[in-house]
């Protein structure tokens, strides 16, 4: 739509036709001004229950950003999750390596090394990929990642890595609690910081193409798949190093961290946001995981098919998530470049001058 | 939406399409997964001690954690009418551990960090153990209690088990089917760590019993297509099939080893988990003299009054489908309780380190299956034994081991 829309500003770009709603930035601004003041407030449990949330959110950020923004179904996110989840448990406890500056950048090179390595197969091969061939690969790399690892003795088997000892930085040992609160917080917001760059850049146009039609990128003569493979690397880079994260918050891995179920789960948290706006994966994540807490606290029996009909009902009525509910599609598309001239008429892929 | 249609009507597919058949197909897989708490019936008296049940109400062995909570709740609810422990109520906090590990952490830790409770029970498998283990031991410094058969090793420090290991369930059945069986055995397994070290342990007693093992053979967990091990049992006149392969493969496993003969041929069958749950899993024709070695059955109620008494004070509180059985570490959860409250009666105090030590040699009287006791410095549990036959739908006892058996564990 994008494409579309820039094509719109080129031919008919506006003035001041109706006011600017930019509700994205003002929702980024509450939800860091919440988060970073939430352990003032809140108990021991919930500061590492929001600290899980905030870990599974960086992996929402990833699917979001190579489905909302690339349109690449990755049904795997999962894998680079769990494998670097794995890698730091395997270096924690056999070679007693659990330092913060060893263990992160660890994860995050694991990530970042197995979904290259995974583009390379689904993406980089001698026919552009049909989007079912992406997921349904992606799908099976999951599978076959938890098979692996169900099976291999020295990773545990089905038991998986447990006692996972903590991270240290200097001499200090980050245990559950305020202090790992705030570094999963600077980790997300990094995060979210590298990815909104990243496609809201000139590099961003270009995936906001390739995602609208892909053909006409390539003929334009973009390497549209290397592209893509870039953008798929870049988002298993940021779900390792939450696998890295959660490790060592949880205090073990286990295989079902590379599995469907998981990977299935990440995308449902981002549809349910909303995709396409990054802070709309955010929003998925912090509501599904709120939302079921709340309901298994209090209907023992029958929360997760309220949950299951709730997640239908959003989806299937608001199919842009709950993101939509606040922020107009107008704004969820975006615009890119220079704005000027005047706008002729105010159709529904207007566009505002905010890039 | 309009425009996002038309621009990817050209290529078949369009986006909403996909993004409609991900999110159903997200809902039904990620619906089973989540958590849940009961919350504790009675009322809150005065300073009560917290018992904390970690189970698996939901999911694929939802079966099993139901009827430890429904245990957990009928030997509280008698220990609270006779005055609790040390004059205090106990307060019961059941959490879901869904047989899914990621949520059963948060909920174990709702357990320790929210509820602070002075005690954990439960977890079912060997993974969901080494999940929360973490969580209630080392991280949150709590006592924590572990109900189920499995495959031994487990020597943390302030993990107390209390069902059967290796030991207990193979000590006694081996020799018993060399005697019944023969001595040719083929021990068909599904590929997951119990089966591994118990097989281990098996071959040993087997080796020193004057039998063989002809084969030991791993499966994937969902395989149900058995013809080629059931050839090879047949061809190579194996007697004894000792096998631990799990639902759902053991039902066609075992009507196949049935079709072809292998009962009919005088073989023996035997698979140490078999209780009264996985009894109805196949026609009782097809497993009929089927060996198990538990530390209850249903049909030691005959046998021994206490667990008479225990069965029908379940039977009386959950009438239904959710049974008392020890494969699913009901009565271990039983043992486990009782156990707990002789300690916490000793320690006269609820503090985990004065309750371990108390732990450590704490003996009950009576339990399902008889007495038990823990063995000192080991953590591990010594009880009676059972061997039991399935005939016609049911067990009989056929043989009961003549002491408490040793777990030989730490």
């Amino acid at each position: 739509m994008i494409g579309k829309a820039v094509g719109a500003a080129r031919a008919a770009a506006p003035t001041r036709a109706f006011p600017r709603a930019s509700m994205i930035p003002v929702l980024e601004v509450c939800l860091l001004v919440i988060f970073a003041g939430l352990p003032i407030v809140l108990k021991d449990f919930w500061v590492v229950f929001v600290t899980r949330v905030l870990i599974l959110t960086l992996l929402s950020l990833s699917f979001d950003l190579v489905w909302g923004f690339a349109g690449i179904m990755s049904f795997g996110q999962a894998l680079f999750f769990g494998a670097a989840g794995y890698g730091v448990a395997l270096v924690a406890r056999d070679l007693g390596i659990r330092a913060i500056w060893v263990v992160l950048p660890l994860a995050l090179v694991i990530g970042l090394l197995l979904s290259f390595l995974l583009a390379c197969f689904v993406l980089l091969g001698r026919h552009p990929p049909s989007i079912i061939f992406v997921a349904l690969g992606t799908l099976t790399c999951s599978y076959a990642g938890d098979r692996l690892a169900r099976g291999w003795y020295y990773l545990g088997g089905q038991n998986g890595i447990p006692s996972i000892p903590l991270m240290t930085a200097g001499s200090y040992e980050l245990g559950e609690g305020v202090a790992y609160y705030y570094l999963a917080l600077v980790t997300v917001v990094g995060a979210y910081l590298v990815c909104r760059f990243l496609v809201r850049s000139q590099f961003g146009l270009a995936l906001a193409g390739i995602r609208i039609q892909e053909a006409r990128m390539a003929f334009f003569g973009y390497k549209v798949q290397t592209l893509k493979a870039i953008v798929f690397s870049v988002a298993g880079a940021i779900a390792g190093l939450a696998g890295g994260l959660y490790a060592f918050h949880e205090g073990f891995v286990w295989p079902n961290m590379l599995g469907v179920v998981l990977s299935t789960q990440i995308v449902l948290y981002a549809l349910f946001g909303g995709v396409g706006t990054l802070i709309g994966a955010v929003i998925g994540v912090v509501v599904i995981e709120i939302v079921s807490f709340v309901l298994a606290d209090n209907y023992q029996t029958v929360w997760p098919i309220l949950l299951g009909v709730l997640l239908l009902l959003v989806i299937l009525f608001r199919p842009g998530g709950l993101i939509s509910l606040v922020v107009p599609e107008r704004e969820r598309i975006g615009a890119f470049g220079a704005v000027s001239g005047r706008r002729k008429h105010v159709g529904g892929e207007a566009v505002d001058g905010t890039a | 939406m309009r425009l996002n249609e038309r621009l990817h009507s050209a290529s078949g597919m369009s986006r909403r399409d996909v993004l409609k058949t991900a999110a159903w197909l997200s809902g039904a897989i990620a619906t089973g997964a989540g958590s849940w708490a009961i919350r504790p019936q009675w009322a809150h008296a005065a300073d009560p001690i917290k018992v904390g049940i970690a189970t698996d109400l939901t999911g694929a062995i939802g079966y099993a954690g139901n009827a430890n909570a429904n245990v957990a709740k009928m030997v509280v609810k008698d220990i609270n009418a006779k005055g609790g422990v040390l004059g205090r109520p106990l307060d019961l906090f059941i959490e879901d551990t869904a047989s899914n590990e990621s949520v059963a952490v948060a909920n174990v830790r709702k357990l320790i960090q929210r509820d602070k409770v002075d005690v954990v029970l439960g977890g079912i498998t060997s993974s969901m153990r080494n999940a929360i283990k973490d969580v209630i031991v080392t991280r949150g410094r709590t006592l924590y209690i572990y109900p189920q058969l499995y495959e031994g090793l487990e020597c943390t420090p302030y993990i107390f088990c209390t069902g059967p290991t290796p030991a207990q369930q193979c000590d006694e059945l081996i020799p018993w089917l060399i005697k019944n069986g023969g001595k040719r055995f083929a021990l068909p397994s599904a590929n997951y760590v119990w089966p591994h070290v118990l097989n281990q342990y098996a071959r040993k007693v087997i080796g020193a019993s004057g039998g063989e093992v002809i084969f030991e053979e791993y499966y994937p967990l969902d395989q149900v297509e058995y013809s080629a091990t059931v050839n090879k049992i047949m061809t190579n006149k194996v007697d004894v099939v000792f096998n631990t392969v799990i639902p759902p493969g053991i039902g066609p496993f075992t009507k196949q080893l049935y079709e072809a003969g292998f009962t009919k041929r005088g073989g023996r069958l035997s698979c140490v988990y078999y209780d009264e749950n996985t009894l109805n899993i196949n026609a009782p024709h097809e497993i009929e003299g089927l060996a198990s070695c538990l530390d209850y059955f249903r049909a030691v109620t005959k046998l021994d009054p206490g667990s008479a008494k225990i069965q029908a004070e379940y039977d009386k509180a959950f009438p239904g489908k959710i049974v008392f059985a020890a494969g699913s570490a009901a009565t271990g959860m039983y043992r486990g309780l009782r156990l707990w409250e002789a300690a916490v009666k000793e320690a006269g105090k609820v503090d985990r380190d004065a309750v371990a030590a108390a732990l450590d040699h704490a003996r009950i009287a009576e339990g399902p299956g008889g007495p038990a006791e823990m063995v000192p410095g080991k953590r591990h549990c010594k009880m009676r034994m059972y061997i039991a036959v399935a005939k016609k739908g049911n067990y009989e006892i056929v043989s009961q081991s003549k002491g408490l058996v040793d777990p030989k564990e730490c």
